[in-house]
């Protein structure tokens, strides 16, 4: 009885270690910025965080059943400069986009075969899918971006919802309210639907029982096959609208973008407190450990720190909070 | 000449290892309890037991991975105080285990002096290290090649190098458990001209093994334990397997078991027939019967588990039918047989039965979500909750709430949790693989109760136990497991310990003459193989 009490304690003390970092972050940045703390840097930040939010969620799921996906970065790309080339070659954005997510899917299909058929491990099946996806980005864009596709492909990732302005008499725009962007909104639907699929379904409770025992899942009448398959899937296809909001926003296809950004996303799960072993991981420690990294990189770049010091602080912030986790997981 | 006896004492005494009173305690556990063991030079000295009776405890203490609690032990006259295996190889104490310790991607050389390769200078000294692992395996008379592959080698050969392993650290006492039980009967053969080539070499072997009708080939004295205490001692001359049975499940039942309140019936479940994994197990048959306590008696890997694993789907078999309620069932995987009503308990609860990280009551409902959540797959919790608390009082689980998480329930607590998941599948035919094992002694009469409850239910039971009194106090019939096979089906009631272990030692036992202890009896024999 005690034994539980004690772990109920460490568990909320790392969902407040991690959010109270955040909070930290921010009144540290707050202070050290005069321009950090307003409603236009919030929403660049969430803009910018949503990206690795995407990756993220998708990236928890694979985790929490013991597996790990390097290859959503490439993903991304792949899905992006496909979903850019349909609507170059005249399919409609939404329809162009759609195949952007469907093509992540498929990804995250050869992912989860490799893993559950071919019985690859999940790190050498996903970095084979990691290279593949690039190299594929590469090949079908000559590597050079994929421009002209016109307003209505950057409408998602660059509209946004209840934007006030007014025209002042200058004749600019005076915007009273930047608006919440499109990419935004979609994060924090998606961060909700996943998160109550994780805790309130079916499918996710054999989600976390493959990640806690895989044998006593299957040796349960689970079927482990198939949900190992959905989550290398739902990664995938993530990390393909991922690719569509991101292409969206530069308005061009990109094959080189996305370098590196499966580690942000498992850094954010690990941040968030996702046991890289499986059968521990939620959703909101997820989109924390996103904004932690986000907060840290937007605030770093307001104080006029040079790129190379922010990769060396996150790097031990990683260090920091997975070690806050082995403490809390050695009985 | 006198003299010259008492210089050659003086330089190598008789005796090896004296070990007396020696006991051992782990948490809940006595596993040593007294017990006296003495090794002389150039004798095998086979230590009997059932499963659980200590004698891996004891090898242990003896080879220095445990420490004893209590009693003292020497070697060669001094007192023994070896503070790991790496310090009693040292002094000449090596150990074979029943799972081999070699690396199966470096030569049968390198194995052999691994950790302690001749050097010259900064560099393995290659060319001496192979002549001195030939000398090492000459000394066997073995044909194996030191530059070969340890995985390249069969599982006889592997053993021939753990000892030419041994030999190479000048080993005196060297101990061997379950050595032949991979064996095959000509490789057991060649095992046994090298223990008699030991044997005059003025090495001392301690030699466990559940294969009693080898021991006449190669033992001089036998030890006999029992529930972690000393029984006796005996020149195997001067002796007979029959009273070595005797002393090994001779204890009384007592009240260690419930009054058995089920009626089984002669209404079949489910029918196996001819089932068979290649190289595993095989050609088995049994049925199994509503509402009665079917035991599966035998020694480990005799096939017990991995019958049961394949009745359930968990391994794939080459050959075999199983029928439920007269019906051929399609068993690919347990998704199939939880569906027709099969549950498989596994014995090793932690890895294969609990996800310990998950609440007890995720794991009471993993294999029946269904009843728990609504059409579009949504969980009710509500419902969920009730679910478990009810298996809570049911099985007397004692935990805070539904809400604990598995790892912190206690074994016995873990098991009933394990149960209480295909009690809600409603299962119809249980399989338990050692159901009691590490659980203390009054969680296992519950469990008793439990599989007695069971059956008067009309669910039919199985209950795999390496225990033989569990046996004979729990079931109504008793299929015994030898080598992957059937070797008899009794009626328990009509049967007794001795006659269970000589049909699992692969003993005949219409060819031995009547134990002393068995009382007259009339025992069904029925014979389903072949």
């Amino acid at each position: 009885m005690k034994r539980s009490l004690n772990d109920k304690q460490k568990d909320l003390i790392q969902k407040f270690a991690a959010l109270g970092s955040l909070v930290v972050l921010i009144i540290m940045f707050s202070v050290t910025s005069n321009s950090f703390f307003t409603v236009s840097n919030g929403m660049t930040v969430a803009l910018q965080v949503t990206s690795i939010a995407y990756l993220g969620i998708g990236a928890t799921c694979v985790i929490i059943t013991g597996g790990i996906d390097l290859s959503v970065g490439s993903v991304l790309a792949l899905s992006g400069v496909s979903a850019a080339l349909a609507v170059k070659a005249g399919a409609s954005v939404p329809l162009g986009m759609l195949l952007g997510v469907v093509v992540g899917a498929l990804c995250g299909m050869v992912n989860g075969l490799c893993v559950t058929r071919l019985k690859l491990p999940p790190f050498i099946a996903t970095l084979g899918m990691m290279l593949v996806a690039r190299g594929l980005a590469l090949e079908i864009t000559g590597a050079r971006p994929v421009s002209d596709l016109g307003d209505a492909f950057g409408a998602l990732g660059n509209g946004s919802l209840f934007r006030i302005e007014t025209i002042g008499a200058d004749g600019f725009p005076n915007v009273t309210f930047p608006g919440i962007p499109y990419p935004v909104i979609l994060m924090v639907v998606l961060a909700l639907l996943v998160s109550v699929m994780l805790s309130r379904t079916t499918l996710g409770r054999h989600i976390y029982a493959v990640g806690s025992n895989a044998e006593a899942a299957r040796l349960s009448g689970v079927n482990v096959t198939r949900v190992t398959m959905f989550t290398y899937v739902l990664s995938g296809a993530l990390a393909g609208l991922a690719g569509c909001v991101l292409m969206s926003r530069l308005v061009s296809g990109q094959p080189n973008e996305g370098v590196m950004y499966e580690l942000d996303a498992i850094a954010s799960a690990v941040i968030g407190g996702t046991s890289l072993i499986g059968g521990i991981g939620t959703i909101s420690g997820t989109a924390i450990g996103a904004f932690v990294i986000g907060i840290l990189r937007n605030g770093l770049n307001m104080n006029g720190v040079s790129s190379f010091i922010q990769q060396i602080v996150i790097g031990l912030v990683i260090l920091l909070t997975v070690w806050i986790d082995q403490v809390r997981n050695r009985r | 000449m006198e003299q010259e006896q008492r210089a050659i004492q003086a330089v190598s005494p008789v005796e090896l290892l004296n070990l007396q009173n020696v006991s051992k305690r782990f948490p809940n556990v006595l596993a040593l309890d007294g017990v006296n063991f003495d090794l002389r030079r150039g004798e095998v000295h086979a230590v009997c037991g059932e499963n659980g009776a200590g004698k891996s405890t004891l090898m242990k203490v003896i080879s220095g991975q445990y420490q004893p609690d209590g009693g003292t032990i020497s070697f060669k006259g001094e007192p023994y105080r070896f503070a790991s295996t790496h310090a009693a190889e040292q002094a000449g104490i090596a150990i074979i285990h029943q799972e081999l310790n070699l690396v199966p991607h470096l030569t049968v050389a390198e194995n052999i002096y691994l950790a302690r390769e001749p050097h010259r200078g900064w560099f393995v000294d290659r060319v001496k290290l192979a002549s001195q692992a030939q000398q090492c395996l000459d000394r066997l008379g073995v044909q194996i090649k030191p530059s070969a592959k340890v995985r390249t080698l069969s599982v006889a050969q592997q053993q021939m190098v753990e000892i030419a392993k041994a030999l190479s650290l000048d080993a005196e006492v060297l101990i061997m458990d379950e050595p032949t039980s991979s064996l095959t009967e000509s490789e057991t053969t060649q095992l046994f001209r090298v223990i008699h080539e030991l044997k005059r070499a003025g090495v001392g072997i301690v030699y466990i093994s559940h294969r009693l009708d080898e021991l006449e080939q190669i033992v001089d004295r036998v030890t006999v334990l029992r529930d972690g205490r000393y029984i006796s001692t005996h020149d195997f001359a001067q002796t007979s397997i029959d009273d070595i049975v005797a002393r090994m499940v001779g204890r009384s039942l007592e009240d260690k078991f419930p009054e058995r309140t089920s009626v089984p019936s002669d209404i079949c479940l489910l029918k196996v027939q001819g089932l068979t994994r290649k190289n595993v197990f095989g050609p088995v048959s049994f049925e199994v019967r509503r509402g009665e306590i079917l035991g599966f008696a035998g020694l480990m890997g005799a096939g017990r588990t991995e019958t049961a694993r394949a009745v359930f789907g968990a391994d794939a078999i080459d050959g075999g039918t199983v029928h439920f309620d007269d019906e051929l069932l399609q068993i690919a995987s347990p998704i199939d047989a939880i569906r027709h009503g099969i549950a498989y308990l596994s014995e090793d609860r932690k890895s294969e039965g609990l996800a310990v990280k998950m609440s007890l009551a995720a794991n009471i409902t993993m294999s029946n979500m269904a009843a728990v959540s609504n059409r579009f797959g949504f969980i009710r919790f509500r419902d969920e909750a009730a679910a478990a608390r009810r298996y809570i009082d049911a099985l007397d689980i004692r935990t805070p709430s539904e809400h604990q998480i598995a790892r912190h329930l206690s074994g016995g607590n873990q098991q009933k949790v394990v149960i209480g998941k295909w009690l809600f599948r409603d299962s119809r035919v249980l399989f338990f693989d050692e159901p009691t094992r590490g659980i203390d002694v009054g969680a296992k009469y519950a469990i008793y109760q439990l599989l007695d409850a069971l059956a008067a239910r009309g669910i039919g039971v199985v209950m795999i136990s390496s225990e033989l009194p569990e046996i004979i106090g729990m079931t109504d019939r008793v299929a015994v497991f030898h080598d992957g096979r059937i070797t008899g089906v009794l009626n328990t009631r009509e049967t007794t310990q001795e006659e269970i272990m000589q049909y699992a030692s692969g003993l005949n036992p219409q060819a031995q003459p009547q134990s002393a202890h068995a009382p007259e009896q009339q025992v069904l024999r029925k014979t389903l193989l072949n």
